[in-house]
């Protein structure tokens, strides 16, 4: 229960200040929309190939979102010096990088509302409910491996390099399974017709599940001096 | 010296093993009917391949270790470890773009497969557990922060082989340990591990010479230290 307590109030804490300070989420809306312009112009897309497409801006947009907001979450802290007189406080440092996870996917989810409804503006992306439920399940696993990568990374000389290197490659899964659904509900197919145990939701929350677990128990050992 | 000697000793034993191994490859297995001389370089290709995930648990065990119980032997075994190991995955590369360029011809949708994804995404993550080493401050901050990324990253390669398998793979399946005995002409078997015991060894070895490298930095370091503390204490005086 205290776990739980102090992970709401370092969230609650991270989400107050943003809207408050308002410093990260209107950088990250025009980041996605410029990655959308982007996209347009480098695809050349039309209207075959806009939907056709549309799962790979999808999940590239994502990925690259995620790592500066998943940077920042730590960044901040340790510019400030306030993560160390956090963990300085009784609460642990395994609730209290739970805390940041939360607030730094309750931001990519924030980005992903822009997201979503921008590519089916520009881009003519079919976004179905499988498309943002499959969207918010994997951004829960990313960002509980990304915010420990951050963690790490903001600990080194090279944080922004480092972070990419570190969390890219373990984000893999999500992208190989994630992509594969998108694909399937972009194309207007029916994923009824796959066995239960390949159905990319179920899937991904197995990721979650296992990742939040790995990077819990981590935690520790990341934040600790 | 008698550590250096030591080494000799072991890397000349390598030296004489790989010789037993080429002569297993090129002389003793018999040809292939259908892929030629170019099968030949399954053997050292999943020799290298063994090597390298050998490599990357010594990197997982070290983590642990040092995690657990603060053991600095744990540290350099990773050090050492993950630098060999990425040699053999790089290797294990190599000769499987060789073998598939006749094979495969070079064609992308088969180079995505859950073996070659999952191989790849292992290089990566190896190479940048080197990176956070030379990023991270020095000492045990670098030893902490690299045990995470190597119990991390092991964990997550198995995930990326399963997500892709789940897809689709093209990969030769498993030819030495399937169900029902080897699919291979007994010969064949016996060179595969000969060659496969081989590089193992040779991979120790160089697992050895590496970690005896790092030691001496190791100790070169605190000796560097020691003898700055000396300084600024008759300083001090």
């Amino acid at each position: 229960m205290r776990f739980l307590a102090v992970t709401l109030a370092v969230a609650r804490k991270d989400i107050r200040s943003e809207l408050r300070g308002r410093e990260l989420l209107p950088a990250l809306a025009q980041f996605v929309v410029l990655a959308l312009i982007i996209a347009n112009f480098a695809f050349d897309l039309d209207l075959v190939d806009g939907p056709r497409l549309s799962p790979g801006i999808l999940w590239l947009v994502l990925v690259f979102a995620g790592l500066v907001s998943f940077g920042r979450a730590f960044a901040a802290e340790k510019d400030t010096g306030s993560l160390e007189a956090m963990l300085l406080t009784p609460a642990g440092a395994a609730a209290i990088f739970s805390g940041k996870a939360l607030s730094a996917a309750a931001m990519l989810v924030a980005c992903e509302a822009v997201l979503l409804p921008a590519m089916a503006v520009f881009l003519g992306s079919p976004i179905s409910p499988l498309v943002v439920a499959t969207v918010l399940v994997a951004t829960v696993g990313m960002a509980a491996v990304g915010c420990l990568f951050a963690a790490l990374a903001a600990q080194t000389r090279a944080r922004e390099l480092l972070l990419p290197v570190l969390a890219l490659p373990i984000w893999v899964p999500f992208v190989v399974v994630g992509g594969r659904a998108v694909q399937v509900a972009m194309s207007g197919q029916s994923l009824a017709a796959l066995p239960l145990a390949g159905q990319p939701l179920l899937v991904l929350a197995d990721f979650d599940i296992l990742f939040l677990v790995v990077a819990t128990l981590a935690a520790r050992y990341v934040l600790d001096d | 010296m008698t550590e250096n000697n030591k080494l000799f000793t072991l890397s000349a034993g390598a030296v004489a093993a790989m010789a037993v191994a080429a002569w297993s490859i090129f002389l003793y297995a018999p040809q292939d009917a259908l892929e030629g001389p170019v099968q030949r370089i399954f053997y050292l290709h999943v020799g290298s391949a063994a090597a390298a995930f050998g490599s990357f648990a010594l990197v997982l065990a070290g983590g642990v270790a040092y995690l657990w119980k603060e053991r600095v032997w744990g540290d350099r075994l990773g050090r050492a470890a993950a630098l060999v190991g990425l040699v053999f995955t790089t290797n294990t590369f190599v000769l499987g773009m060789i073998w598939a360029k006749p094979i495969w011809n070079w064609d992308p949708s088969q180079t995505w497969d859950a073996r070659l994804t999952s191989t790849a995404v292992l290089w990566v993550i190896y190479a940048g557990y080197l990176l956070v080493r030379r990023y991270a401050t020095p000492g045990r901050p670098a030893m902490r922060l690299a045990a995470v990324v190597g119990i991390v990253g092991f964990a997550d390669v198995p995930i990326v082989y399963f997500s892709v398998q789940w897809w689709r793979t093209l990969h030769p399946g498993p030819v030495l340990v399937a169900p029902g005995g080897p699919q291979l002409p007994a010969e064949m078997v016996v060179a595969a591990f000969v060659t496969t015991a081989a590089v193992l060894y040779l991979a120790g070895v160089l697992i050895a010479i590496r970690y005896r490298i790092e030691a001496r930095r190791d100790e070169r370091e605190e000796r560097a230290v020691a003898a700055q503390l000396e300084l600024s204490g008759s300083s001090a005086r």
